[in-house]
């Protein structure tokens, strides 16, 4: 009995030291993505650099699986001592779900800050009679059922975030799902299909020497990058913005006092040149919501994704 | 010629230099721990180089990715077991011909046609590289099937005698390969509600599993206390005389020509150049019945075959932006960290990074010659001398650990034993392997290309064959099933005259 009172009173003891101290050991960082793919890269990145903020060493833990579901999965299982950060893109929160049975949803986790975003772009050969965003939309719309469109694959984001638009224009393509945006790339450069749907980064070199025309991105706004391209606020679609974004979570409980610590570090460490420098190597820009709004952010797009999912009969 | 001499001077710049032999070095070893692989390796070791020169990074890639295609040869020869999953077909000869005594000249057979193999890789990458991209493109999911459906024939060959049993053990692969999430459809097979299924089953934990695992137990099973004796392991001078390395020519030739066309196509990789490699040189040879009993053409064709795949698996990757393996997306990532941005323009903005990277694949092939062939295979093969009761707790050790990293999940451990179990039972049943291996990779291959190229042609099947590489690859797929067929009655007839 005493041990035990013993043992309780050193827990006590334990939370309290570890919040006015906090870091005081190595940090782990769940990826829920191979190594090197863009969230691993993305997160090794931000985790050099938090690693001086903080002044303790970050660990990247790897689990990547059934589109990042398994490691949010089994990132359920971490204490929630400040110790064990997700660091995640936004599929395996909003989208996965969707389709999939999860043991989490979106509020299953503390959020603490995004740090970069970006839009998906839909592009096409140059020969394609259209040479706006509208055109494009238009010539879609004329000719149903006639054109191919390859994305990242079934449910995807990316084909979530182009549906939305579809549907809101009545539009009707055939959908072909690849292993991700580089098969993608290369189907669409082969001419094996119409359009490229995907990540901006991949394909940005081919817009920049005409071999792509890029038309539409998925972002309310447009990208400078893209100059041809319109943004959806400008088609009149602010409405269906469906964006590829990162973030950290911590797990459901962490102390209210730790998350704060960790916001105040990942605004400094986003908002730092290095990492605005790698983001836009990426294609991608800083972009830090915190806190609650993070948490409605979440929600919010888990919503308009059910929607989407739902009429595509993709939905579990 | 100013770019050259830029090349040559960052290439033989010290940092790069001591990077190239190290890591081949470490290639070679990680590449004969069976369980630990490439690609695991350089996933965890580039983000460290995040910080250096980028010619140090890349060279550190080129060493481990050639050193480590080569190493998996070492356990494959020595003790059947593949060091990496590229290394199966380097077994079915190479093993024999240790237990015929001929271990060291299998190893150094095993070095030369690995940096054959590789040198000729590096060297269409250095010449063709943006043509055979371009070419490479007009490779659409039509294409993509019947090259899969090529690889399956070419399970024809490999069966072995049994050639029933070859095709339950080749529907068995299939089977393995249909669980998980349908990528076309979104609808999970297989899966029993277990979220870890819905990726499908890891390739190289099976592959560990189901390779590694049964020639582990057999080691077990010799209840071996005292290991090999330095004699017996007969690692002496093995020289590689004039005429059988001419008799190696055309093999290395057909393997280079096959491991460098695998390569520039994404979503295939080292094993399956190492089979295709394989069942050409068996087709190819006047005495086919002689592969799987210790072949030297065996051993070099895969091992030839198998790095061959990789400076062409760059070529994608570097000349358009696009990473056809887990390697090439590494290297990618490591260019965008440094700055550089991957795409067609890649070469012309930064040739002295793309053109020193090139030269590195290079010379880390020609240096498997110095690193295995004096160095590594001599410490590395001593490891056979310990005994088996301290090597198979060793193995199982260093397979469980290569496994774990490879997702960090728990389960795949079991995965591995379980497929190394029914590795295990199959091999006392007589089945071959080596069609449950290209079932499980080409099958997936085969069903979701076949399916998206009809999404595309709206459910048009004679699309499949009315393009003209579709129809080439079509035609060369027949001719494979055919020609042991042929082949047999042509024997038949002229057994039949004979007497």
């Amino acid at each position: 009995m005493k041990t035990l009172m013993l043992g309780a009173a050193a827990l006590v003891l334990g939370t309290t030291v570890a919040q006015a101290d906090y870091p005081e050991r190595p940090i782990e960082i769940t990826v829920p993505a191979p190594a090197g793919g863009g969230t691993d890269t993305s997160a090794r990145m931000l985790a050099t650099l938090l690693e001086g903020e903080l002044g303790t060493s970050i660990a990247i833990l790897n689990a990547a699986g059934g589109g990042g579901s398994v490691g949010v999965t089994q990132f359920m299982q971490a204490r929630n001592d400040g110790y064990s950060l997700l660091a995640t893109w936004n599929s395996p929160i909003t989208t996965v779900p969707q389709m999939q049975p999860t043991a989490y949803a979106p509020d299953s986790f503390v959020p603490v800050a995004s740090t970069s975003q970006t839009a998906y772009t839909l592009c096409v050969a140059p020969a394609f009679p259209a040479e706006t965003g509208e055109e494009f939309l238009a010539e879609l719309a004329a000719n149903p059922g006639r054109y191919t469109y390859g994305n990242d694959g079934i449910g995807g984001t990316m084909q979530l975030a182009a549906e939305r638009i579809f549907q809101a224009r009545g539009i009707e393509t055939i959908a072909v799902p690849f292993g991700g945006a580089g098969e993608t790339l290369q189907n669409f450069l082969g001419g094996h299909v119409d359009i490229y749907g995907g990540s901006i980064s991949p394909v940005l070199p081919y817009a920049q020497s005409g071999e792509a025309k890029c038309l539409i991105v998925t972002s309310a706004a447009a990208v400078p990058a893209l100059p041809q391209a319109s943004g959806l606020e400008a088609l009149g679609l602010g409405d269906k913005e469906t964006l590829l974004w990162r973030m950290v979570l911590a797990p459901a409980g962490t102390d209210q006092a730790i998350v704060d610590r960790l916001i105040a570090a990942l605004e400094t460490t986003v908002n730092s040149p290095q990492y605005t420098e790698f983001l836009a190597g990426v294609g991608e820009v800083p972009n830090v919501v915190t806190g609650p709004a993070l948490g409605e952010r979440l929600q919010g797009e888990f919503d308009a994704l059910a929607e989407v999912a739902q009429s595509l009969g993709l939905a579990q | 010629m100013d770019l050259l001499t830029q090349i040559a001077g960052s290439v033989f710049s010290l940092g790069s230099v001591a990077a190239m032999l190290g890591a081949s070095l470490l290639g070679v070893l990680i590449g004969a721990l069976p369980g630990l692989n490439p690609v695991m390796a350089i996933a965890l070791l580039l983000p460290l180089t995040y910080s250096m020169e980028p010619l140090i990074a890349l060279g550190m890639v080129a060493g481990i990715y050639n050193g480590s295609m080569y190493g998996g040869a070492i356990p494959a020869i020595l003790m059947r077991i593949p060091g990496t999953p590229a290394a199966i077909a380097t077994t079915f000869d190479g093993f024999p011909m240790t237990q015929r005594g001929e271990a060291a000249r299998a190893l150094k057979i095993a070095c030369w046609s690995s940096a054959i193999g590789g040198t000729a890789s590096a060297l269409a990458l250095m010449t063709m590289g943006p043509l055979l991209a371009r070419a490479t493109l007009h490779f659409g999911p039509a294409e993509y099937f019947w090259i899969a459906m090529f690889g399956m024939a070419s399970i024809g060959v490999l069966v072995g005698d049994d050639a029933l049993k070859g095709l339950m053990a080749a529907v068995l692969g299939l089977l393995l390969g249909t669980v998980g999430l349908d990528n076309l459809s979104g609808i999970p097979r297989y899966t029993f509600g277990e979220p870890w299924l819905l990726g499908g089953l890891d390739l190289v934990v099976i592959l560990v599993g189901l390779y590694a695992l049964p020639p582990v137990i057999a080691l077990a099973e010799q209840a071996d206390l005292k290991g090999l004796s330095a004699a017996a392991l007969k690692l002496g001078r093995a020289r590689l005389g004039w005429a059988e390395i001419r008799g190696l020519i055309p093999t290395w030739l057909r393997s280079s020509f096959i491991g460098i066309g695998v390569g520039i196509l994404p979503g295939a990789g080292g094993n399956i150049a190492a089979f295709l490699s394989y069942s050409a040189a068996k087709s190819a040879s006047p005495d086919p019945d002689s592969f799987g009993k210790g072949n030297p053409q065996g051993v070099a064709a895969a091992e030839c075959g198998n790095n061959a795949d990789n400076a062409a698996s760059m070529i994608p990757a570097l000349a358009l932006g696009i990473p056809g393996n887990v390697v090439a997306a590494l290297v990618l990532g490591a260019l965008l960290i440094h700055g550089l941005q991957p795409g067609p323009q890649l070469f012309h903005q930064n040739p002295a990074l793309v053109g020193g990277f090139m030269a590195q694949m290079l010379i880390t092939s020609l240096l498997i010659l110095l690193v295995g062939g004096a160095a590594a295979t001599r410490v590395f093969a001593q490891v056979q001398r310990l005994p088996g009761v301290l090597m198979v707790p060793m193995i199982l050790v260093l397979m469980a650990v290569g496994v774990y990293v490879i997702n960090g999940r728990v389960v795949d451990l079991w995965v591995m034993f379980a497929a190394g179990l029914a590795g295990y039972v199959l091999e006392k049943l007589a089945f071959p392997l080596a069609p449950v291996v290209l079932g499980l990779i080409l099958g997936p291959m085969a069903e979701q290309s076949v399916r998206r190229a009809l999404l595309i042609s709206r459910g048009d099947a004679t699309e499949l064959l009315t393009r003209p590489i579709s129809a080439v690859i079509a035609v060369a797929t027949l001719a494979l099933i055919l020609w042991p067929i042929l082949r047999a009655w042509q024997r038949r007839r002229h057994g039949a005259k004979a007497p």
